[in-house]
């Protein structure tokens, strides 16, 4: 399967703060992580990352961040418009 | 620089970090991820762009043309904008306020919503660019005004929709004869995948690969609000807010008007409206922060606004608190009564958006963030004939009679005497 690059904003609730998320992600699954930009608080954590892996990693990778209760979100957020 | 780009409209450039990008179908920068945006030379318009110039054209947005991002002539869309700035006495009166206008995107060309303006400008881009295809991913208005504008401008266009969308919606889009395709699924899911299929087939995507362009369309609403004031800026506009991006566009076209001369540059405020069902945005601004927290189920009437992870949020918290704005958000019953204010005193019916717009103003006007000796614009974005269902039972029932001139009487006798 081909390697692909997926840029994504990662959202972490109050709750997944201070676990090492990003670090578990490059541990479990076969994918590069790239941060581009961060900002943290005690309330929410907002992450932009790019992926770096086969398709099928990457949509385990998003899969098993959806389980945790990150929101994985495009970079084009709002793709969908009213 | 080819000979046939415009020398007014320069470059895409990155609203984070500032770096510059051809006027490509490129919307993120490499580096940050950050939007990109257009830039212009205000040296090489300024002498161009006169209000007698301005006004010697054609009564649409496009009598702007030098601050919009084409090369050309507009090609899609020609007679979009230059809808009514209606002085709205009677709602002011009601309000408490000395001096408030609506302006008024309801009777916006064709599709009856402030879409029109940010599509035309994005399709206009997209044939300049050499797409033959052009898409968007939508619940509602971006959905009919693509496939309306791509219609009349010969593009074929494919419009992406939740596959649970009301039929009513679908009808829409498909009587212009696009294609429209139905996506199951939870709304990240869809999102993403709108997003693989813009990178993949090159298609147009409006608001993805054309963001850029698309979004500068809404400033237009701003021009035209400027100019017709009689050439000056409004001390406050209400703007509702979905990603934040018409709030941030009208502020920028407040700010280009006074760069360029064309208004003297006085303070104005830029408040944002959500409603309160989906205000990740007001939410966060009435906190005094600018990280927003993303709302993961949106429940409100205004679907038009709901919009749980707003991508310009950050950029409109910016511009509110720059120009001294405020955010204020309100619920269901509070969005139809201010859709029924406006219609009942104006005689225009507005979207749920538009009962958004009114009743957050109303909010403001009573908490005092809006004074009321001072000049207030609202920006009304959508026409009610889109969201009946939303206020179906709640404006009374038409009362029946018989045909008999008797029982008419008995029925109007009263309210008569109480007019007489």
């Amino acid at each position: 399967m081909a390697a692909e690059k997926s840029r994504l904003w990662l959202m972490f609730p109050a709750r997944l703060i201070t676990r090492p998320i990003i670090y578990e992600l490059g541990h479990k699954f076969n994918v590069v992580t790239n941060v581009r930009q961060a900002s943290v608080t005690a309330e929410v954590g907002i992450v932009s990352i790019e992926l770096d892996g086969e398709r099928g990693e990457i949509k385990k990778s998003i899969a098993w961040l959806e389980e945790l209760g990150v929101k994985v979100e495009p970079v084009e957020i709002n793709t969908i418009e009213g | 620089m080819d000979k046939n780009s415009s020398p007014y409209f320069t470059h895409l450039k990155c609203r984070e970090c500032g770096r510059a990008y051809p006027k490509e179908a490129v919307h993120v920068c490499d580096f940050d991820f950050g939007p990109l945006e257009a830039a212009y030379d205000y040296d090489a318009i300024r002498p161009v762009l006169t209000r007698t110039e301005i006004q010697s054209r054609p009564q649409s947005m496009w009598r702007y043309r030098e601050l919009l991002p084409i090369d050309g002539a507009p090609t899609v869309g020609t007679q979009v904008g230059f809808t009514p700035l209606v002085k709205a006495d009677r709602l002011a009166q009601a309000l408490g306020v000395k001096e408030l206008y609506v302006k008024n995107d309801t009777v916006n060309y064709p599709t009856l919503s402030f879409k029109d303006r940010v599509v035309s400008v994005a399709l206009s881009r997209a044939k300049e660019m050499g797409f033959k295809i052009v898409a968007c991913a939508s619940t509602g208005n971006l959905a009919n005004s693509v496939a309306a504008n791509a219609a009349s401008a010969g593009l074929t266009s494919y419009v992406l929709i939740p596959a649970d969308l009301e039929q009513g919606k679908v009808l829409g889009s498909l009587v212009y004869g696009t294609n429209v395709i139905g996506i199951h699924g939870p709304y990240d899911q869809v999102n993403r995948l709108c997003s693989e299929i813009a990178g993949k087939y090159g298609w147009g995507f409006v608001n993805v690969n054309l963001r850029p362009y698309y979004a500068e369309g809404s400033k237009s609403m701003g021009f035209e609000i400027a100019e017709q004031l009689g050439w000056r800026l409004p001390q406050h506009t209400v703007v509702p807010m979905a990603s934040g991006s018409l709030l941030t566009k009208i502020c920028k076209a407040y700010n280009e008007f006074a760069t360029l001369g064309l208004v003297e540059k006085t303070p104005f405020a830029m408040h944002g409206a959500q409603a309160s069902g989906c205000s990740p945005i007001s939410t966060a601004k009435k906190k005094g922060t600018d990280i927003v927290k993303p709302v993961p189920k949106p429940q409100t009437i205004a679907k038009s606004l709901a919009i749980g992870t707003p991508a310009d949020g950050y950029y409109a918290i910016h511009a509110m608190n720059e120009t001294g704005g405020s955010a204020e958000d309100v619920n269901d019953d509070e969005i139809v009564e201010g859709i029924r204010l406006l219609a009942s005193h104006e005689g225009i019916f507005a979207e749920t958006a538009g009962g958004v717009t009114v009743a957050c103003a109303q909010k403001l006007i009573e908490s005092g963030a809006i004074p009321r000796e001072e000049s207030i614009v609202l920006c009304i974005t959508g026409n009610g004939l889109k969201t009946q269902e939303a206020i179906i039972g709640k404006c009374g029932e038409a009362r029946t009679i018989k045909p008999s001139l008797r029982e008419f009487e008995e029925l109007v006798r009263e309210e008569l005497q109480a007019t007489i």
